[in-house]
């Protein structure tokens, strides 16, 4: 998936932090992914997860971009050079 | 089932990270098992021909996994495979990245990520279910005054103190509040048990009703709850019963501290909704909170009498009701002090009744600081002060006794001379107060520059002060750290724990604490927010634990300054007419300070 719109000026990665009620770590994980992928990521990973009684507390992360591919914001800064 | 010694070949498949291995070496062989450490950084084929001669049950491998790791590991799989010795052995592998689903992908029979225990691995190697050590976890309520004679270390300001209360106590001998009427008819003629059970006594309805405002009496005549507030509906009742019920059966409290002695830790819950709070509280606990602390909505000061219902509203502060302190109180798990604040209003005694008879363990009464900076007149509130310390003392509850007005700009000393007022009051009175100063960046410290330096000396010198005074217990609050932090995450989360580890530090009984969202002022607060701090003191308390930070020279000159400006402030109330024209004077906060005695409930003390 190529960024696009503001997504691509994100540096590398989109991390989204929160509490999720769930009744397991597996179940926690398992909603994170999710919830990540339902928002239009693919390339998603949980980095983060304790669970404790009422559900977890997350952080999610979607790669917008991984070392080495094409990152738009260098264009978009350039471009912005250019016009200014 | 007999005890079978199983043998283990550890391989730490890594140039340097062997310690999680030996770690686990150390408990495998305490469990009587045979166990074989390989050194780092061998390659696959090594392991597997070094497998085929020792015959191990177990190969546990350890990898910190990162770019081509999961290609080795595969490798390995596949090799002990071709050998023919994945059958007779459990190939299982750990490390920092390490996840079950990573790890059977990888074709392991196990795999351990981080916060792995050791007693995890051995039970995996005996074939047996883990079972946490939830004795370790094990938490009861704890009595933050016990041990405490509260016997004054100066003799000086102890005889102040007690000739202060004395005047006190004559001046308000014969006075009445409806204040003071309602907190009598609460402990006389409410009977918690009939409330449970849904009795509505008409009796206490109307009775009570003539000593409220226009909004409580409406509530107790007509059943209309307050205009900004309304009723939790049936159905919602019923969710949230079945919720708690879910969330308790899974429920198991975590310890903040790391050492015996640590400070209690107490949260702050008031987002306006009791479902909510109920929600974060129970995250709190899970999260290892000791204590919870209700806010109230400021109007509920103002505002004489309570209206009633299971009450919910879009605004800061939940509304103290029975129906609402009732279900905060079910949701609450055995081990957790509740706090319920009484301190500033024109219900001051009345919450005191009201959460002695609901269960709470301690509350908040602070004569000083309600009359000079939360609006209640200062006569009103030293007679409803005195009924409330009293009835505290009925319903043995330990109350704090905050120094919120430092935050108005009143200088330490000064807010310390009232609290101390309080302190003495209570004591006379059988009570058991907690001094409560404030660990904060006050508008004091911000123009006299005494944190220009650090966060240390002064909140030092205000414990150093306080104990050199009286024998009493310390609760810096609240939250700690308060003006320090900011809207970022990490740099709030980390001045909580490190004013919490000062605290630590300084052997005081408890502290409260913020959320990471205590800068924030464009909504409510978050419950990961509330984790986030939590987290964060567990790791000052875990860095430190018996450990101590030394403050620098400042804070016992500070300390020894505060002292004598305490002492001359006493002099001058117990020279005072009355203690009620001192707050009026000024002595123990001016309006050039910041400080403005309060017009709630003026003209309603009378004679009996």
């Amino acid at each position: 998936m190529v960024a696009q719109g503001v997504l691509s000026r994100v540096m590398d990665a989109l991390d989204l932090e929160t509490f999720l009620v769930c009744s397991s770590e597996e179940e926690g994980k398992e909603l994170a992914i999710r919830l990540m992928k339902s928002l239009g990521f693919q390339d998603v990973d949980l980095v983060f997860i304790r669970f404790g009684g009422p559900g977890a507390r997350i952080r999610v992360r979607a790669y917008i971009y991984r070392p080495g591919q094409d990152y738009a914001w260098v264009r978009q800064i350039d471009d912005g050079e250019k016009r200014g | 089932m007999a005890f079978e010694r199983r043998k283990i070949l550890l391989v730490p498949l890594d140039p340097v990270h062997d310690i999680g291995l030996k770690m686990i070496r150390r408990g495998l062989e305490q469990a009587g098992h045979q166990t074989m450490l390989l050194p780092p950084d061998l390659p696959p084929e090594e392991i597997v021909s070094i497998m085929g001669k020792e015959h191990p049950d177990h190969v546990m491998i350890s990898r910190t996994l990162g770019y081509g790791v999961g290609e080795v590991l595969g490798r390995f799989v596949d090799l002990a495979d071709a050998a023919g010795l994945r059958d007779k052995t459990a190939l299982v592998v750990g490390g920092m990245a390490v996840r079950p689903e990573l790890a059977a992908e990888l074709g392991f029979d196990a795999g351990f990520g981080p916060g792995t225990s050791v007693e995890e691995v051995v039970a995996f190697v005996e074939g047996r279910p883990y079972q946490p050590d939830l004795a370790g976890a094990k938490k009861q309520k704890k009595d933050i005054t016990a041990g405490y004679a509260y016997e004054y270390r100066h003799a000086g300001i102890g005889n102040l103190l007690e000739k202060i209360v004395t005047n006190i106590l004559t001046w308000s001998e014969g006075k009445i509040s409806p204040g003071i009427l309602r907190s009598r008819l609460r402990d006389e003629s409410w009977d918690v048990e009939s409330f449970r059970q849904g009795k509505v006594s008409r009796e206490f309805s109307e009775a009570y009703a003539q000593l409220c405002d226009p909004v409580p009496q409406a509530f107790h005549r007509k059943g209309e709850v307050h205009p900004k507030t309304r009723r939790q509906t049936d159905q919602e009742i019923a969710r949230l019963e079945d919720y708690l019920t879910k969330t308790k059966s899974r429920m198991t409290v975590s310890k903040v501290q790391h050492v015996e002695g640590q400070p209690k830790v107490f949260i702050q819950y008031g987002t306006g909704c009791p479902f909510m709070d109920i929600a974060h509280i129970k995250v709190c606990e899970a999260w290892g909170a000791d204590g919870v602390v209700h806010f109230d909505p400021s109007w509920g000061a103002r505002t004489e009498g309570f209206i009633g219902g299971f009450l919910t509203h879009q605004e800061d502060g939940s509304v103290v009701t029975p129906e609402n302190l009732s279900w905060i109180k079910a949701a609450l798990e055995a081990s957790t002090l509740w706090q319920v604040r009484a301190h500033r209003g024109l219900n001051t005694a009345e919450t005191v009744v009201l959460a002695g008879k609901l269960g709470a363990d301690l509350t908040k009464i602070n004569i000083a600081y309600g009359s000079l900076a939360a609006g209640t007149d200062p006569a009103r509130l030293t007679v409803d002060g005195i009924e409330a310390i009293r009835m505290a003392v009925k319903y043995k509850l330990p109350f704090d006794v905050v120094t919120n007005e430092e935050l108005a700009g009143v200088p330490a000393h000064k807010a310390f001379a009232g609290m101390l007022i309080v302190t003495a009051l209570g004591r006379r009175l059988g009570a058991r107060p907690i001094l409560q100063p404030l660990f904060s960046y006050s508008p004091e410290v911000m123009i006299g520059g005494q944190m220009i330096n650090n966060y240390i000396d002064f909140n030092a010198a205000k414990i150093e002060a306080l104990r050199s005074i009286i024998d009493a217990p310390l609760w810096p609050g609240a939250p700690i750290g308060f003006l320090t932090q900011t809207e970022d995450r990490v740099q709030s989360s980390m001045t909580t724990s490190l004013h919490a580890a000062l605290a630590a530090s300084l052997r005081v009984d408890a502290i409260s604490i913020a959320s990471s969202d205590e800068a924030y002022s464009g909504g409510p607060i978050i419950a990961a927010s509330r984790v986030d701090t939590l987290q964060a003191v567990a790791e000052g308390f875990r860095f430190f634990g018996e450990g101590r930070i030394t403050p620098t020279v400042h804070a016992q000159q500070w300390a020894d300054e505060m002292v004598d400006k305490i002492e001359a402030v006493l002099k001058e109330v117990a020279q005072s007419p009355t203690f009620v024209e001192a707050l009026y004077a000024g002595l123990l906060g001016s309006k050039e300070e910041g400080a403005y005695p309060g017009r709630g409930g003026r003209g309603t003390v009378t004679e009996k």
